[in-house]
């Protein structure tokens, strides 16, 4: 038994190691799932309890300060005493969802921790001493897998005797409600969803991608197929929406853009450059609430820094630049390196260089291409791949996640690799000139309606709600639920969507919505109001 | 009419596109600071985080307090962003509407104390926050709109 802890412990540390994996959704319940399943002998029950988990979690994200469940730990504990108790999915959503409640706690409480090591950073930049920073920096990212390790080593080694016979005195009444609960929690991810993307403009596409789902029974992979082009076609053919410059008369003229820095010289090696692009992928190793990714920048950028300044007294001037507070989307992170980069060469280069202008440069860009990026990768990628991915995962099929994984890192280190040369090379140049054409336009709004059809889709393929009554006497009783079938399939998960999603307009918390859907899930499921 | 006035350092971003103006169902986001309406390539990046459901607007303080002022702006749901405690107190002294203040983010700086996550004040902020509460404006803590209030004063 102390192997398989151990491996199980393995699996979780190897979640908890995204931070320093680019955060390529490695750590999803859909991709540790089946790892546990495979320690434990059952790969396809890991597949199914995996895509159930990350229904349940899909609109679980990380953006700026706010810290989701920490759904690793949750979803390895959980998936782990499911299985080996033969208890299916449901009990491991009973046991994730506290767990990972709980494990937020202590992760927030890391992250507030992180920040005494400030002062130690800032000596080492005094120094010049780019690889005290390095070593730092690696090893404050080292505490999270590890001491997450530790918890769950230890739950597994104390608690899972006490949890298993206490799973055994579970009677099958609370089972069966804790499986409609769980059929009808995915409900609270599309609404969280929802919420990211849905508006009135975009609307119909919803209801287009949950008629495909519904009626025509096409799979999710066909819908985002469908969902590109009819992004593509609509995009193309809009008018110009004039955004910034709207001609309301107590708008502001929008003024041409001036042209910042100068044509600088470029010599950094491609080499450097992939370096830069690879150490990106550690940004958000030591992260934490003071100064959320600023080591991670500097980390990144220290090859560059290397490569300019030979005294220790630019040395320590540009770790002190880079040590200051910085927070984006890992995504587009590279774009704001490679810029870095090419605005470092220029201040080794030009002693009048303005130094200060590189820290504002990265300070103004952070936060809008955060916005971006964000968007763009927990809006519509994650939302395609998770919806591909569980759709097939859910029946335990492994290439689930398999597809999980491809469909968002393909987009995701192709461009995040590409945009350290386009930062690099273009520099402000490049955002400038997305700025002045309307591509950012036509790729947030279609970008909304892929993600917003493929979100619609949802209801009708992964939530699997049924009402079990019969109207007439035994002989000649016709199912309620197939008269509802043939008015509107899927009917019921569409609407319990739309009842969580108007909860969560009204911003109503999303631990009370979880909670209210168990209840739901339960009283239903005893009532034999749903099945 | 005014949805949300928000303290945010970083103006327009994640949060901000992601989760507040989704959440208020904003169609303009009014940033209000006098260095980003005169620096183009301030606007040029905020620009770029606008979300496609909101028109974005960039004005000086002065020119802001104007526009909020204006009743054309009653038919528009507008979300403020200011980048500073002191930016915050100017609009809520020019524009009556104004009765209640969030604070989302501002970075630590010297001299000034982390009070939330987040969220660091100087004595200045706390003295301008002071002034605030005594006019009975209502100044609240949250990250994103599913956060509880905390209001300020138990921070302080």
């Amino acid at each position: 038994m102390l192997a398989t802890y151990l491996l199980l412990t393995l699996i979780a540390v190897f979640g908890h190691f995204e931070d320093f994996l680019g955060t390529t959704l490695l750590s999803r319940p859909l991709i540790l799932g089946p790892l546990v399943g495979l320690v434990l002998g059952d790969v396809t029950q890991g597949v199914m309890i995996g895509a159930t988990l990350e229904l349940i979690f899909m609109g679980n994200i990380k953006v700026g300060a706010a810290i989701p469940p920490d759904i690793i730990t949750g979803g390895v504990l959980g998936t782990a005493f499911a299985i080996m108790s033969h208890k299916g999915p449901a009990i491991a959503l009973a046991l994730a969802v506290p767990i990972s409640i709980l494990s937020e706690m202590v992760i927030s409480g890391l992250f507030v921790f992180r920040a005494v090591f400030n002062k130690k950073f800032n000596q080492y930049a005094e120094d010049g001493d780019y690889k005290g920073i390095q070593r730092l920096h690696i090893l404050s990212g080292l505490l999270k897998p590890l001491l997450m390790g530790i918890i769950i080593f230890v739950a597994l080694e104390l608690g899972s005797t006490a949890i298993k016979s206490f799973l055994d005195l579970i009677p099958a009444w609370v089972q069966s409600g804790l499986q409609v609960a769980g059929n009808m929690l995915p409900a609270l991810g599309f609404a969280l969803l929802m919420n990211l993307m849905f508006n009135k403009r975009v609307a119909p596409y919803f209801f287009l991608g949950f008629m495909l789902a519904a009626y025509l029974k096409l799979p999710i992979i066909a819908i985002g197929g469908l969902g590109v082009i009819i992004a593509l076609i609509v995009t193309q053919d809009a008018p110009k929406p004039a955004a910034t410059s709207n001609d309301d008369d107590f708008d502001f003229d929008d003024t041409p853009a001036e042209t910042i820095p100068a044509e600088p010289q470029h010599k950094l090696s491609n080499g450097t450059l992939r370096k830069l692009f690879l150490r990106s992928l550690a940004l958000e190793a030591n992260f934490n609430f003071e100064t959320w990714q600023n080591t991670g920048f500097a980390f990144a950028i220290i090859p560059v820094l290397k490569k300019l300044y030979h005294t220790k007294e630019a040395m320590t001037a540009a770790l002190k630049r880079h040590l200051q507070l910085f927070n984006t989307s890992p995504y587009g992170s590279t774009l704001i390196i490679g810029i870095t980069a090419a605005m470092e060469e220029q201040n080794a280069q030009d002693k009048d260089f303005d130094e200060e202008s590189i820290s504002s440069v990265k300070l103004g860009l952070m936060g809008p291409l955060a916005g971006v990026f964000d968007s763009l990768f927990w809006g519509t990628f994650k939302v395609i791949a998770a919806g591909v991915g569980t759709s097939l995962a859910i029946k335990g099929n492994i290439l689930g996640p398999l597809l999980f994984l491809i469909i968002f890192n393909v987009p995701h280190l192709l461009l995040r690799y590409n945009l350290t040369f386009i930062g690099y090379n273009a520099g402000t140049k490049f955002l400038q000139n997305l700025s002045k054409s309307n591509v950012m336009d036509k790729l947030t709004s279609g970008a909304a309606i892929l993600g917003l059809m493929v979100v619609g889709a949802m209801p009708a393929t992964l939530m699997n709600i049924k009402i079990p009554l019969n109207i007439g006497s035994s002989s000649s009783a016709i199912g309620v639920q197939s008269i509802l079938d043939q008015i509107v399939p899927a009917m019921i998960p569409l609407g319990l969507t739309f009842l969580v999603y108007y909860f969560v307009k009204k911003q109503v918390k999303t631990t009370w919505l979880l909670l209210g859907l168990l209840v739901l899930g339960f009283a239903g499921s005893i009532i034999h109001l749903f099945v | 009419m005014i949805k949300l006035t928000r303290i945010d350092d970083r103006l327009v971003h994640g949060q901000v596109a992601m989760t507040w103006t989704p959440a208020l169902g904003a169609d303009c986001l009014l940033v209000a600071n006098d260095k980003a309406a005169t620096d183009e390539f301030l606007k040029m990046t905020l620009g770029l985080a606008k979300p496609a459901a909101a028109k974005l607007l960039i004005k000086t303080l002065a020119d802001a307090i104007t526009f909020l002022n204006d009743p054309r702006g009653q038919s528009m749901k507008i979300l403020v962003l200011v980048n500073s405690v002191k930016d915050a107190a100017t609009l809520a002294a020019g524009v009556s509407e104004i009765k209640s203040i969030n604070f989302g983010g501002i970075r630590t700086k010297e001299g000034a104390r982390s009070i939330a996550k987040a969220l660091a004040v100087t004595d200045d902020d706390i003295a301008i926050i002071r002034d605030l509460l005594t006019k009975g404006i209502e100044l609240e803590v949250r990250q994103v709109p599913t956060d509880n209030r905390t209001p300020i004063e138990t921070l302080i």
